[in-house]
């Protein structure tokens, strides 16, 4: 149970951000079948970890992410995060960011961040105050009262990062959250969040299709078999911190990749 | 030359053109009468057009509570829920291709030939469009905001204020401007078919005793009525949704039905 970086001094409780997933299951109920989306899948995630989830299309990976949010309930098994189960959406100990961005075009950038703030009844000065914090974090700052068709998919998506942040939940979590963006931005948002990451401390659970992505930002990755799901592999990546640009090309990097995708090309 | 410039010079020269043609005798009166003739017949008996106008804007006032309400709660409930989308969007959308004022008469059997039967028959007419168009702004509503809403906590109420209504403004009010301009027509035309009052209804009676200037007269008034409408509807709207220019999803929805449903009155 380490306590965070930048934990804000009204909330001085510690923290713990992980997460324990067990024999979770998952069948979806149709007309005509009963299709399991995930079998038997167990996990488990220190705080603070950096954890990235890959497979083919339909291994349901994004599913397990909505199970963690509390989005989605489990058929079967358990799911705990900071050792409660998560029922319903707790944005106090999870928070989310999509794929896309899902910010409300009628609100500014910092009303967007705001949003899950003034949900629950908090000031408008405090709020203005953890917004202005949250979009400073994502390097947004002086970008607050634009509204979302004037900001850039990039940066679109870093407002939605601090929206998932703005209550400085011990989790993250994040369904492929860069998958829209064009390659350059990609690898500027990847280092971004990594550098977000250090600075808070907090636990991130990463989808993605992208292997290089995964191997580039995380500590550990997370392998999972087309329909059902479960995990095949769980790699620690070992490479130092922070990471640069030159470890693509090296020869761990490339090792790295090629297991994960020996196990995908397998599965799919 | 900037186009609003054009547009305005336009609109200039066509007042402009009102006035010379008649007089100038290139147009005979009794087919348009000149502008300035215009305006005079409807000054000298402005007690009566003002009368009228009162009746014709009562009328159109409770069509459009009734038209307006009427829709956006229909439309919400319609656009919401599966079911009732089902059974009653094809039947709305059939009835849509009816020319309503076949059954004005009928209308005019059950409800006289006062307000009543005018009112009825405006508010049903503008109340479809508003309706399929508040149906569809539901509809086209982005659920990866509500996802994104309920994943920060947000309670059903809470989105539907916060979520749903913001982002159902935009295609909502584009329903209330063809709505409501359908609104204005049905109760011209109800007025100028069988009648005792209102513009529609002077309009008519001037027209049987060839009284060109009078019925202008009336026609300027139904014009002036439907342009401050609209310019009512554009201030709303730049109030209450500044963010369409950033998500057009739901304005071409609207404006899909908008093409839909522009068909001739009569």
């Amino acid at each position: 149970m380490q306590p965070l970086a930048n934990v804000t001094p009204l909330k001085p409780a510690p923290r713990a951000g992980s997460i324990q997933i067990r024999d979770v299951g998952q069948i979806f109920k149709t007309p005509t079948q009963d299709v399991e989306a995930l079998s038997n899948v167990s996990l488990e995630v220190k705080p603070g970890r950096f954890v990235v989830l890959v497979g083919p299309s339909g291994c349901g990976k994004s599913t397990l992410l909505m199970m963690m949010a509390g989005l989605r309930q489990q058929t079967s098994g358990t799911i705990l995060i900071n050792d409660a189960p998560i029922p319903q959406p707790d944005p106090d100990r999870v928070g989310v960011v999509f794929q896309e961005p899902s910010l409300f075009p009628w609100l500014t950038a910092e009303e967007n961040v705001e949003f899950p703030l003034a949900l629950r009844g908090v000031a408008k000065s405090e709020r203005r105050g953890k917004a202005e914090d949250a979009l400073k974090l994502v390097g947004l700052e002086g970008f607050g009262k634009r509204h979302p068709h004037e900001l850039s998919g990039g940066m679109k998506q870093r407002v939605s990062i601090a929206r998932g942040m703005v209550q400085d939940p011990p989790v993250l979590l994040m369904d492929e959250p860069f998958a829209a963006l064009d390659e350059q931005t990609r690898m500027t948002m990847g280092d971004e969040l990594l550098r977000i990451w250090a600075a808070t401390g907090k636990t991130v659970v990463f989808v993605t299709h992208s292997l290089t992505e995964a191997v580039y930002l995380a500590d550990e990755v997370v392998v999972m078999s087309a329909r059902p799901g479960r995990i095949v592999d769980h790699l620690t990546i070992s490479l130092p911190r922070p990471r640069t640009y030159d470890m693509l090309s090296g020869e761990t990097f490339g090792t790295l990749r090629d297991r994960i995708w020996r196990h995908i090309r397998k599965s799919a | 030359m900037s186009s609003t410039t054009l547009r305005r010079l336009i609109v200039i020269s066509l007042i402009v053109l009102w006035e010379l043609l008649p007089r100038a005798g290139f147009i005979p009166e009794l087919f348009l009468p000149s502008l300035s003739s215009t305006i005079a017949a409807g000054w000298n008996d402005a007690g009566e057009y003002g009368h009228a106008l009162a009746v014709t804007l009562y009328e159109v006032g409770i069509s459009m509570v009734f038209a307006c309400g009427g829709g956006i709660l229909a439309g919400a409930i319609v656009g919401s829920l599966p079911r009732p989308r089902v059974l009653i969007m094809p039947m709305i959308s059939s009835i849509y291709a009816v020319p309503l004022v076949i059954l004005y008469p009928v209308f005019t059997v059950w409800l006289g030939i006062g307000s009543e039967s005018k009112i009825a028959f405006a508010a049903i007419y503008g109340f479809l469009p508003t309706m399929l168009s508040t149906a569809a702004g539901i509809q086209t509503i982005d659920p990866q905001l509500v996802l994104a809403a309920r994943s920060m906590g947000a309670t059903l109420s809470q989105r539907l204020v916060r979520v749903i209504v913001p982002a159902a403004i935009p295609t909502v009010l584009s329903g209330l401007r063809v709505g409501g301009a359908l609104v204005i027509v049905g109760v011209v035309v109800s007025e100028m078919l069988i009648s005792s009052a209102g513009i529609g209804y002077l309009i008519s009676r001037y027209r049987t005793i060839l009284d060109s200037a009078h019925v202008f007269a009336g026609v300027l008034l139904v014009l002036a009525m439907a342009i401050a409408f609209n310019a009512a509807i554009k201030w709303i709207e730049r109030k209450a949704s500044i963010w369409q220019t950033g998500s057009r999803a739901g304005q071409r929805a609207a404006d899909d039905i908008t093409a839909a449903a522009v068909q001739p009155a009569t």
